[in-house]
């Protein structure tokens, strides 16, 4: 219709200015007077002017967009900021259907322990590529691919995984159904946890060691949020396998969850979880939320029953002025590991029934020119993977571990949007020899 | 010098404006163009596309004020007017939040102040914190690009800051734009 429109307007405009250009023939040959010539001119020159309004006005509202001087009609549905002026888009690929869209992560590391320098690595820790493809108005896939350490092979420390893949559907206006592998909406870092989103080279060890960031399960979530600022998520996934526990090894005492959680691949799923969580930005530059993850992690395997691990964490951020300011506790329960523990004694690593960590993180971003900003900041983490075992007899129940206290100060330089260089110095309050020196640069795109 | 043209054409393009075909970004838009038109100007009685044609000067003006940008969509205009008297201007933006556009309305009085933003469509599950009435009334009032810095004016909103930080841009954009090539000139 709007073509059709369109093409009859711009027949009328040929035929005006063919009309014109008669008459101001015609009004020549028979002109009388230079007076009565101005007096034509002075007519036909307004009508110049209006007929070229009505084709200014014609060709946008075809494109239906503020148009910079000399852009073309139909550029591309997005542009970068050098041409932001002179945007314009047809309306249909707005929201970019049967598009896809790319975007990504990474991280160059370099870790220096003070006391350690054979232990000292240089690394391309993240290196991860998104897609998004949106099928209608209401329907998307989103996914990420990452590559850890740069080379994944037998000989090399490199994985491939797939950090997301879900199928995004709109229910109503503002609620949400996702089904697929998708991020478990726990803490401050799991959801948001690309190098350019928090302060130092490493992610914090509470949001790694007590909650597995980057934690995803495979399954369905219903989300949704409230002009008031509310935002709940409720869902039923995949969980942990405590079967999949190496009391041989130390990994478990390093990081409890993250040893036993199953990433969808080839998923124990004979128990399920289920989690929820709740958030709230009402108020502007505050966020207060927290979340419980709950699912028996005995998957039907031979020896291991009613293992239910419970997760619940609180967590805040405050942003007052330039100041960041957050905290975060989390508390991690297992159930019923006497029965496990009893058949490892012998074995260096039981599974601890409970742990815990939680900090405190102040930064300041002083805002310099051109968007880059200076973030010093400084970070408190208490910590402990194995807080308390369940009794299994006097001489055979280990002992708790003491609590590990972590100081990290450090800068982050934003010094382009999307792209970050960190330093930091991580001191461990216990033990003076583990501390080290860490540069880092992120991007995301 | 104002852009703005009262040409005697602009009803008839009003009309082909109320019967062209509305399409995608329409039809996936929860607060329509028309509601967020007359949510930001509710004395306003007419709405009357505005043709804006920016030359280089102008162009490089608008994005020395406006500072970086994130990836935009189309941006539409229109003159808010109550009979003859022109109330403010309307733009109607989409930027990238995420992964995917969001489309949002800007209004700017004859004074040049904003008026609180709406949020017409948020598209991805994450983020959408962002139409917290809370937020988008900060902008309420201001009136020049350096009362529109992230965090130090406008907050950030911890779990949605690309968004937030798309839509401030945004608005300091269209702030700019309408800067430029909107602003009425005095009465001599």
């Amino acid at each position: 219709m709007a073509t059709r429109l369109s093409t009859l307007w711009k027949l009328r405009l040929v035929a005006g200015a063919a009309g014109l250009l008669a008459a101001a023939a015609s009004s020549v040959a028979s002109a009388a007077t230079q007076e009565e010539l101005e007096a034509k001119l002075n007519a036909l020159s307004t009508q110049v002017a209006e007929l070229r309004s009505e084709l200014a006005a014609l060709r946008a509202q075809g494109a239906q967009s503020v148009q910079g001087a000399g852009s073309p009609a139909a550029p591309s549905p997005v542009q970068g900021p050098a041409s932001a002026v002179s945007v314009g888009a047809a309306e249909g690929e707005v929201g970019g259907v049967g598009k896809v869209a790319w975007f990504g992560y990474g991280e160059f590391t370099y870790t220096r322990p003070e006391d350690d320098r054979p232990a000292t690595t240089a690394d391309l820790a993240r290196f991860v590529l998104g897609a998004g493809y949106r099928f209608d108005d209401k329907t998307r896939f989103v996914s990420e691919l990452e590559l850890e350490h740069a080379v994944a092979s037998a000989d090399d420390p490199g994985e491939i995984e797939v950090e997301q893949a879900y199928i995004e559907r709109r229910l109503t206006d503002r609620t949400f159904g996702n089904m697929g592998l998708f991020l478990i909406p726990v803490g401050l870092l799991n959801e948001n946890h690309e190098p350019t989103r928090y302060y130092g080279v490493f992610r914090n060890l509470v949001e790694t060691a007590i909650i597995p960031t980057t934690w995803r399960e495979g399954g369905f979530e219903l989300q949704s949020n409230t002009d008031g600022g509310l935002r709940w998520n409720v869902g039923l996934s995949t969980g942990f396998n405590l079967s999949k526990w190496d009391a041989t090894s130390s990994e478990g005492l390093e990081a409890p969850l993250a040893s036993i959680h199953q990433e969808l691949a080839l998923a124990s799923a004979g128990d399920l979880a289920v989690f929820g969580a709740v958030n709230y930005t009402g108020i502007p530059g505050l966020r207060l939320g927290g979340s419980v993850f709950t699912g028996d992690a005995a998957q039907g395997q031979p020896g291991f029953d009613d293992n239910r691990i419970t997760l619940w964490e609180g967590h805040a951020r405050w942003n007052p002025g330039n100041w960041d300011l957050s905290a975060l506790y989390s508390h991690v329960h297992v159930d019923n590991t006497a029965p496990v523990n009893t058949t490892l004694v012998g074995n260096p690593t039981l599974i601890p029934e409970a742990e815990f960590g939680w900090y405190l993180e102040g930064a300041y971003r002083l805002p310099l020119r051109n968007e880059m900003t200076l973030s010093p900041f400084a970070r408190y983490e208490r910590l402990n993977t194995a807080s308390s075992y369940a009794f299994i007899g006097a001489g055979l129940t280990p002992d708790p571990l003491d609590d590990t206290e972590v100081l990290t100060t450090g800068i982050n330089f934003d010094f382009a949007r999307g792209v970050v260089v960190k330093f930091d110095y991580l001191q461990f309050l216990h033990d003076s020899r583990s501390a080290r020196f860490d540069v880092g640069i992120g991007y995301q795109f | 010098m104002s852009r703005f043209d009262p040409n005697p054409l602009w009803p008839a393009l009003g009309i082909v404006a109320a019967v062209a075909p509305i399409s995608v970004t329409i039809a996936a838009t929860y607060l329509t163009v028309e509601a967020a038109q007359k949510a930001l100007f509710p004395a306003a009685d007419s709405f009357v596309p505005v043709v804006i044609a920016l030359t280089d000067d102008e162009k490089r003006a608008v994005v020395d004020a406006a500072g970086p940008q994130a990836p935009h969509g189309e941006l539409r205009a229109w003159a808010a007017k109550h009979g003859d008297d022109l109330l403010g201007h309307v733009f109607v933006d989409n930027v990238i939040g995420r992964e995917d556009f969001i489309t949002y309305a800007v209004g700017i009085g004859v004074d040049g102040k904003l008026r609180p933003v709406e949020i017409l469509d948020y598209r991805e599950s994450h983020g959408g914190e962002i139409r917290n009435k809370g937020w988008l009334a900060q902008f309420a009032g201001k009136s020049e690009q350096g009362q529109l810095r992230m965090r130090a004016d406008i907050k950030n909103i911890a779990g949605a800051t690309l968004s937030s930080e798309h839509v401030t841009g945004g608005v300091r954009q269209i702030l700019a734009i309408w800067s430029v090539a909107l602003r009425p000139t005095p009465a001599n």
